[in-house]
């Protein structure tokens, strides 16, 4: 019995599965090179400071890269707020079209919403930590700003956005990063959008496209108005060959929390309340739909502009909200028939206690 | 080194893992630019020093964050002034975290290691020491990382204090374990169709299942051989694993049957709405088209306009 060929088994199945959805993997940090991302050149940097090509070009920077240590310090922060915003600083440089995040820190203010200027409180906080953190051996500076969106989605609220203007017109180049920790947990997967706002009056010669994404009703306004008056950036993921070996011996130890986890009862709440919102949203939607004698007089003029109806986009998100519960339901049966249809008896094959469904009586 | 005997739990987050790996990098980059020769990248890393924080409830302590510290290689000790200011700012963002202990990287620990754990002690009075080894070895299967402890041992008639490795767990947030999980296996980030997420999920879910099923067989391996005779008895382990046996099934009440049925048909319910919705919005488009298509109300008058 060879415990290391299961191991084996799973990369192979993880690499079949990479193969069959095109993923493509960063570039393998396997050498000591690509370590050289986090060499810090200071007088690179003060000469793209210098520079500064991103006044001519409004859609400059194009890509943003994420070190592993970042992502999970914001994730985390943004998680123990709760339903409460939290913000944060990102450290880092710039590399061409790209803005390198190597680290981020939070800061103690809450609630963003409704403060213009929050960071201003946190300014004597900032000068303190940038200055003990050039004394500790970190020796970038802070490109961006981080807040969290909890449970309604990565977008820039009105706020945001002349919050993020005000930075571009004064701490070039700065980026605003916006994290939903709810959505991450009920979805399984980080949700992340890293954005930078147009100058004022300024018309993107091309509509951008964009991940569709369900806002919450009480929030569609806010994001409608000002969701043309900047730009997402893609998002990469970067990690040292010293993450990378550590991170695949953590999995050794935390295979038993992914066992585990149950999205289920974590998310109850915020699964209750984007039910509701799609309640609300499929009523508005029948107010807007009429097939009345005359609706095909009018209706036909209207329709070429949409690109979905409202029906249409309701339907995504019943859809991803059936996705996500069916994935949490998979995982409980699965834990149920390991670990429950266990019988200490002589029967050749263990009957499954599996729950059949609405038969019960 | 003797295994600790003081009876505490640790809980070790992968963030402190990921801190303490960070700062070595970069401190290793620094020190040897990237446009030197690589072959000259042999000399060993310096070390770095850092404090660790968390919060510690009764046996258990459970370390959730750390930064860095300076390191003052005369007099080997940690810069103080330095320490209390990071303490101070950590402590308006992080209000509940104490200090907990100090780490630093490396192979082994060192007899000048015992001079910083014991300035530590005025503020903690038992911290703890976590080292990682850097050195990347592939061969290796387990984490490079330790945790000591100190203990009052005589030795040669004078009570000294010594480092004694403990036992830890890893622990994590699940908001920590879904990124952890999407940095070190670069998933997909964007949406993807439905069959992407749902291959992404299962195979998750299968791994760990793997792992379950590997170390199963090993231990399976392992009392078949005591059955055997090949190896000598060894009354602790079987009495962990018959007791391990004896909490199969998990759970199996009438109550419990009946809260998983409701979670399951609450379920269905959802993805039957669901489907609802879609064959709602489906018909919707049809009798939309059909109504464009055989125009009662055309303007050339007659019952259709397109056949």
């Amino acid at each position: 019995m060879d415990p290391y060929s299961f191991s084996s088994s799973a990369a192979m199945a993880q690499q079949t599965w990479e193969l069959e959805n095109n993923i493509v993997t960063m570039e393998t940090p396997q050498s000591s090179e690509s370590d050289a991302i986090f060499y810090y050149d200071e007088s690179a940097q003060a000469k793209f400071q210098q520079d500064k090509p991103w006044l001519n070009d409004p859609h400059y920077f194009k890509r943003v890269k994420i070190s592993a240590l970042a992502l999970l310090k914001m994730v985390v922060h943004a998680r123990s707020g709760g339903t409460i915003e939290v913000m944060g600083l990102m450290q880092g440089k710039t590399d061409g079209d790209a803005i390198i995040v190597m680290d981020a820190f939070a800061l103690p203010v809450e609630g963003t919403e409704t403060r213009v200027n929050a960071q201003a409180d946190a300014y004597e906080y900032m000068v303190e930590y940038s200055q003990t953190n050039k004394q500790a051996g970190r020796l970038e500076n802070v490109v961006g700003w981080y807040h969290s969106h909890p449970g309604y989605g990565c977008w820039l609220s009105g706020i945001d956005v002349s919050t993020q203007m005000l930075n571009q017109q004064y701490q070039e180049p700065f980026l605003a990063v916006v994290i939903d920790p709810t959505r991450t947990v009920s979805a399984g997967k980080v949700e992340i959008g890293a954005f930078r706002t147009y100058p004022e009056g300024y018309k993107p010669s091309d509509e951008p496209v964009s991940e569709y994404q369900t806002i919450p009703l009480n929030k569609i306004e806010d994001f409608g108005v000002h969701c043309k008056q900047y730009y997402s950036l893609d998002v990469t993921y970067f990690k040292s060959s010293l993450d990378c070996h550590l991170l695949d011996l953590l999995w050794n130890k935390y295979w038993v929390n992914t066992l585990s986890s149950s999205p289920l009862l974590g998310n109850g709440d915020y699964v209750a309340g984007q039910i509701s919102d799609l309640a609300e949203k499929l009523e508005q939607a029948e107010g807007q739909l009429s097939h009345s004698r005359f609706g095909p007089l009018i209706a036909p003029t209207q329709r070429k502009k949409e690109e979905e109806s409202q029906l249409d986009k309701i339907t995504r998100d019943s859809a991803k909200i059936t996705v996500e519960q069916v994935h949490g339901l998979m995982s409980q049966v699965i834990k149920d028939i390991l670990f429950n249809s266990v019988r200490p008896s002589h029967k050749s094959q263990p009957e499954s206690s599996g729950p059949e469904p609405m038969v019960q009586s | 080194m003797a295994s600790s005997s003081s009876g505490l739990t640790f809980k070790l987050h992968p963030l402190v893992i990921v801190n303490i790996s960070d700062h070595h990098t970069r401190v290793k980059s620094q020190s040897q630019p990237p446009t030197a020769d690589v072959t000259s990248s042999s000399s060993p890393a310096p070390r770095v020093f850092g404090c660790v924080i968390g919060v510690q409830k009764a046996r258990t302590v459970e370390i959730f964050n750390s930064f860095e510290l300076l390191y003052d290689p005369s007099t080997h000790s940690l810069d103080r002034s330095f320490l209390e200011k990071k303490q101070e700012l950590y402590k308006k963002v992080f209000p509940n975290f104490y200090i907990l202990g100090w780490y630093s990287t490396g192979a082994d620990a060192e007899e000048s290691d015992m001079h910083i754990h014991k300035a530590l002690m005025d503020i903690n009075e038992n911290p703890v020491y976590v080292l990682l080894n850097p050195l990347i070895n592939h061969a290796q299967k387990d984490l490079p990382v330790t945790i000591y402890e100190s203990e009052m041992h005589v030795i040669d008639g004078i009570p000294q204090l010594i480092f004694v490795q403990s036992s830890y767990t890893i622990e994590t947030v699940e908001a920590e374990r879904i990124s952890v999980d999407h940095v070190a296996h670069l998933k997909p980030s964007d949406g993807g169709s439905a069959a992407t997420q749902l291959a992404a999920h299962l195979t998750g879910i299968h791994s760990a299942i793997k792992m379950l099923n590997s170390r199963i067989r090993v231990l399976h391996h392992y009392l078949n051989a005591m059955q055997k005779g090949e190896i000598p008895y060894e009354n602790s382990l079987l009495r962990q694993v018959s007791s391990l046996l004896r909490r199969l099934p998990a759970i199996e009440s009438e109550k419990f049957q009946d809260d998983f049925l409701m979670e399951y048909n609450d379920t269905i319910l959802i993805s039957y709405l669901a489907m609802f919705t879609d064959c709602t919005s489906t018909m919707n488009d049809l009798v939309d088209k059909i109504n464009i298509a055989y125009d009662r109300h055309s303007r050339k008058g007659g019952r259709t306009a397109f056949i």
